[in-house]
């Protein structure tokens, strides 16, 4: 299952992200909350496997492919049902809705990203690599 | 031209490579520094290029208005009244402005004219972010730059930032930051705020404004108290260390100071000294104070006598803020310094310049400095890339006093500066002209000609060698040719062509011959000093920046991630203004009650030196005691102190008392 994945412990809140997908698509489909000041969470779609937004949807706009969540505009009614069934809030109203499709496939948001935050991958290879590196914090740690 | 060109970003020193399309932008994965990321201001970096309000023709004031004229009209005009104000007034009356966002061809170019004009008053915006470094790193080290690549962060098993949001400022830095966390590094971030960069940090030291020589001085305390020192490198590689008594600065004494526990200080002092390869990072934070020479001398007191320089991972790496900063200083625009970093009273240096240029004679003796020039008697300020009327405190407050003369500005937009010139010349922007940048880490980047220049524009380069032909100067016009010149005359540049520089992430400096491959860490072997030793130099804590019942609060001033230095390039991109559109003042809730401020109200904020309007923003990551405004809005500066270290010249820009009330 391919995903675009964040660290939150890495994010420093720069907007890179954001602003690099307003670039490519006209209006950002990732927006970085800052909390108080003292953290920062993008929030964009998480392509569910049990997709809220799509379990919602009356007219089969939205709808699972494989991978990932797609979205059809011309069976689109703008009811709004989505937006608030997306425990993210990833998906915005507009004239249309607007959500993450993932760049197909090279996200401008991952490529972007300063710290390398947001990860693109598939979510056992994140898995295996994020064990890798918190064995080898704590290694250093007790040498 | 092709369809995408490899190019530097324009905005902080990081030196991030990617490419421009006709479109914007495509990542770079494969460049040494940011590997393909970009921050937000690099993301949207080609706005400026083609933006409405770009300068399109030489304009000439008329009373209140402008006449636009012909390029000859213009560069007459400049080559006319620049030999007059000589004339009239002697050299004392000329001053020059480079630019840290030009290259150093131009810098270079614009330096020699104002030398072969007869005086050193030019400088650079180096003078409000480093000059501090460039002093004592100088002196003590010998070599007044970053001494190892960004990258090298990564091999740091601990890293100590002090006086800089990075994670705002530099964001790709950050990057490296966390490489080394992977690895197990200790982190520690010493800043009165909780910004994003104290996010990272495994031990946060929220420190009082302006008390960084107090802690520094002790955790070397603690360190010498527990023989966590390096004998052997301090006895084969530095001198002074004798001298250097900080017996006072217990860490109960630098608890009561700093207002950080004594336990912490020893913590920190501990994990720097102990790890295998400990570096410091540093910013403005450390060098916009009265004190900035001695606090970089302090940050690097502390890397000498741990032996933490000279080897990977380890270090000093003051982060500069514009993308040629480095240059513009290596090149000679500073009022204390010839290219190559010779002294402005050694005349031995100074004299293999003035055979290379074939002059008769050359300037002696430090010039005027950018906040020294509204003051001085000048009949002619050429300013070049610079904003300085939004730049400098002082400045800002005695703006009028710049138009005593006949003042050119050649700039990208119609600045504050230049609306307030006499005849302002339309220059190409980084992307529509050729020449080589240095970024924070030394690493030189040849940038091609991505774009054509809006209208009339010319590269500066171009401008400056017509007003030198018609001065009687034969100034090369050529960036090759310029730089094959200063090949000559800045000796760490020696083998710096255009085929090295343009390679792939460029080359680091020192490159003293064609063949050499770069010099990325130095001081390995020995510092670059005449006996090859660093000075260990003593220093101590100043008196601080004091409330008072009329000025309860203190005033810290820096950067956010969406905007930078005066804006005037920031606040003309749609995507990051729109995010960051106002002047704002972090305000802690409490300092809020205290003070009948709530979120979103319209405040006043007053220092000794003026008052400026904000927007409160409340946030529980402001120290108590404490207020937070970027200097990208022209109202902070009004604020700002004017106090100048006298060592460097540098403006106290961090810190100042105040009080705060709610405007309506
Ligand atoms: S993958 Fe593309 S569309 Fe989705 S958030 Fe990232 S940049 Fe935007
Ligand atoms: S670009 Fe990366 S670090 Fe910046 S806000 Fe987005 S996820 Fe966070
Ligand atoms: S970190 Fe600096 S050099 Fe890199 S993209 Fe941002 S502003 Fe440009």
């Amino acid at each position: 299952m391919t995903r675009i994945y964040l660290d939150p412990e890495r994010c420093i809140g720069c907007r890179s992200c954001e602003v690099a997908c307003e670039r490519e698509h006209g209006h950002p489909r990732i927006s970085v909350g800052v909390v108080d000041d003292l953290a920062a969470v993008p929030v964009y779609c998480h392509q569910c496997d049990a997709a809220p937004c799509v379990a919602v949807c009356h007219t089969d706009s939205l709808r699972i492919d494989g991978e990932m969540v797609v979205f059809n505009p011309d069976l689109c009614t703008l009811c709004g049902l989505c937006a608030v069934a997306c425990p993210f809030g990833a998906i915005e109203l507009g004239s249309e809705i607007k959500r993450c499709d993932l760049c197909s496939g090279t996200p401008v948001c991952v490529m972007t990203c300063p710290t390398e935050a947001l990860v693109r991958g598939d979510v056992d290879a994140i898995t295996r690599s994020t064990r890798a590196r918190a064995a080898g914090v704590l290694a250093a740690r007790l040498r | 031209m092709t369809s995408r060109t490899p190019t530097v970003c324009p905005y902080c020193a990081v030196g991030c490579g990617f490419y421009i399309t006709p479109n914007g932008v495509e990542y770079m994965q494969d460049h040494p520094v940011n590997e393909g990321s970009l921050c937000p201001k690099g993301n949207v970096a080609p706005d400026v290029l083609n933006h409405v309000e770009r300068l399109r023709y030489p304009m000439m004031r008329t009373g209140d208005g402008w006449i636009r004229v012909s390029w000859s009209e213009a560069l007459d005009r400049v080559a006319e009244e620049m030999p007059r104000a000589l004339r009239e007034k002697g050299p004392k009356a000329l001053a020059f402005l480079g630019s840290a966002k030009c290259t150093n061809e131009e810098n270079y170019t614009f330096q020699k004219i104002a030398r072969l004009m007869g005086t050193n008053s030019i400088d650079n915006s180096a003078r409000r972010c480093h000059s501090p470094t460039i002093i004592a790193l100088r002196r003590m080290l010998g070599t007044p730059a970053m001494t190892n690549p960004i990258s090298d962060l990564a091999l740091s098993d601990c890293i100590f930032v002090i006086g800089s949001n990075l994670a705002e400022n530099h964001p790709v830095v950050a990057r490296w930051i966390l490489r080394a966390k992977d690895r197990g590094a200790a982190v520690i971030v010493a800043d009165p705020r909780v910004t994003p960069t104290a996010w990272l940090a495994d031990l946060h030291l929220q420190l009082n404004p302006g008390t960084d020589i107090a802690l520094i001085n002790g955790m070397i305390n603690v360190i010498l108290g527990e023989g966590l020192e390096d004998r052997s490198f301090i006895r084969e590689r530095t001198r002074g260390f004798e001298e250097l008594d900080v017996s006072d600065y217990t860490p109960e004494r630098v608890s009561s100071i700093t207002g950080l526990s004594a336990a912490d200080i020893v913590r920190a002092a501990r994990l720097y000294a102990k790890a295998g390869a400990s570096s410091i990072v540093y910013c403005m934070g450390i060098t916009q104070h009265s004190c900035g020479t001695e606090n970089v001398t302090a940050c690097a007191n502390l890397a000498l006598i741990c032996g933490q320089v000279g080897r990977p991972g380890t270090g000093i790496l003051p982060l500069r803020g514009q993308n040629n900063v480095q240059g513009a200083c290596d090149m000679g625009a500073l009022a204390d310094f010839y290219p190559g970093w010779r002294s402005v009273d050694d005349s031995g240096a100074i004299d293999e310049l003035r055979r290379l240029w074939n002059a008769r004679s050359l300037p002696l003796g430090r010039g005027l400095t950018a906040d020294m020039m509204p003051d001085a008697d000048l009949r002619f300020l050429y300013v070049m890339g610079e904003d300085i009327v939004n730049s400098h405190p002082a400045v800002a407050r005695r703006r009028e006093r710049l138009k005593r003369g006949f003042v050119v500005v050649q700039d990208i937009f119609l600045t504050d500066t230049a609306k307030l010139a006499d005849l302002v010349l339309p220059a190409a922007a980084w992307a529509e002209k050729e020449g080589t940048f240095t970024s924070t880490e030394r690493r030189v980047q040849w940038v091609s000609r991505a774009r054509e220049p809006p209208g009339d524009a010319r590269p500066d380069l171009w401008i400056l060698s017509e007003v030198a032909a018609r001065l009687g100067f034969d100034l090369p016009h050529d960036p090759e040719e310029v730089l094959a010149e200063i090949n000559q005359a800045v000796p760490a540049y020696g083998g710096i062509c255009r085929m090295n520089a343009g390679r792939r992430g460029g080359i680091i400096w020192p490159c003293p011959h064609p063949d050499h491959p770069g010099t990325p860490v130095l001081h390995t072997e020995r510092f670059s000093t005449p006996d090859g030793r660093a000075r260990i130099t003593p220093v101590h804590h100043p008196a601080p920046e004091r409330t008072s019942p009329e000025h309860p609060m203190i005033l810290i001033t820096g950067r956010v991630v969406l905007h930078y230095n005066s804006g005037s390039m920031t606040m003309r991109s749609e995507g990051l203004v729109k995010r960051e559109p106002e002047l704002h003042v972090d305000v802690h809730p409490d300092d809020a009650v205290r003070f009948g401020v709530a979120d979103g109200d319209t405040v006043m904020i007053e220092t000794r030196w003026g008052r400026a309007r904000a927007r409160a923003k409340l946030t529980p990551g402001q120290k108590r005691g404490t207020l937070f405004m970027p200097f990208h809005f022209p109202e902070t500066n009004l604020v700002a102190s004017e106090l100048l270290d006298e060592k460097s010249m540098m403006p106290e820009l961090k810190v100042a008392a105040c009080r705060i009330w709610r405007a309506d």
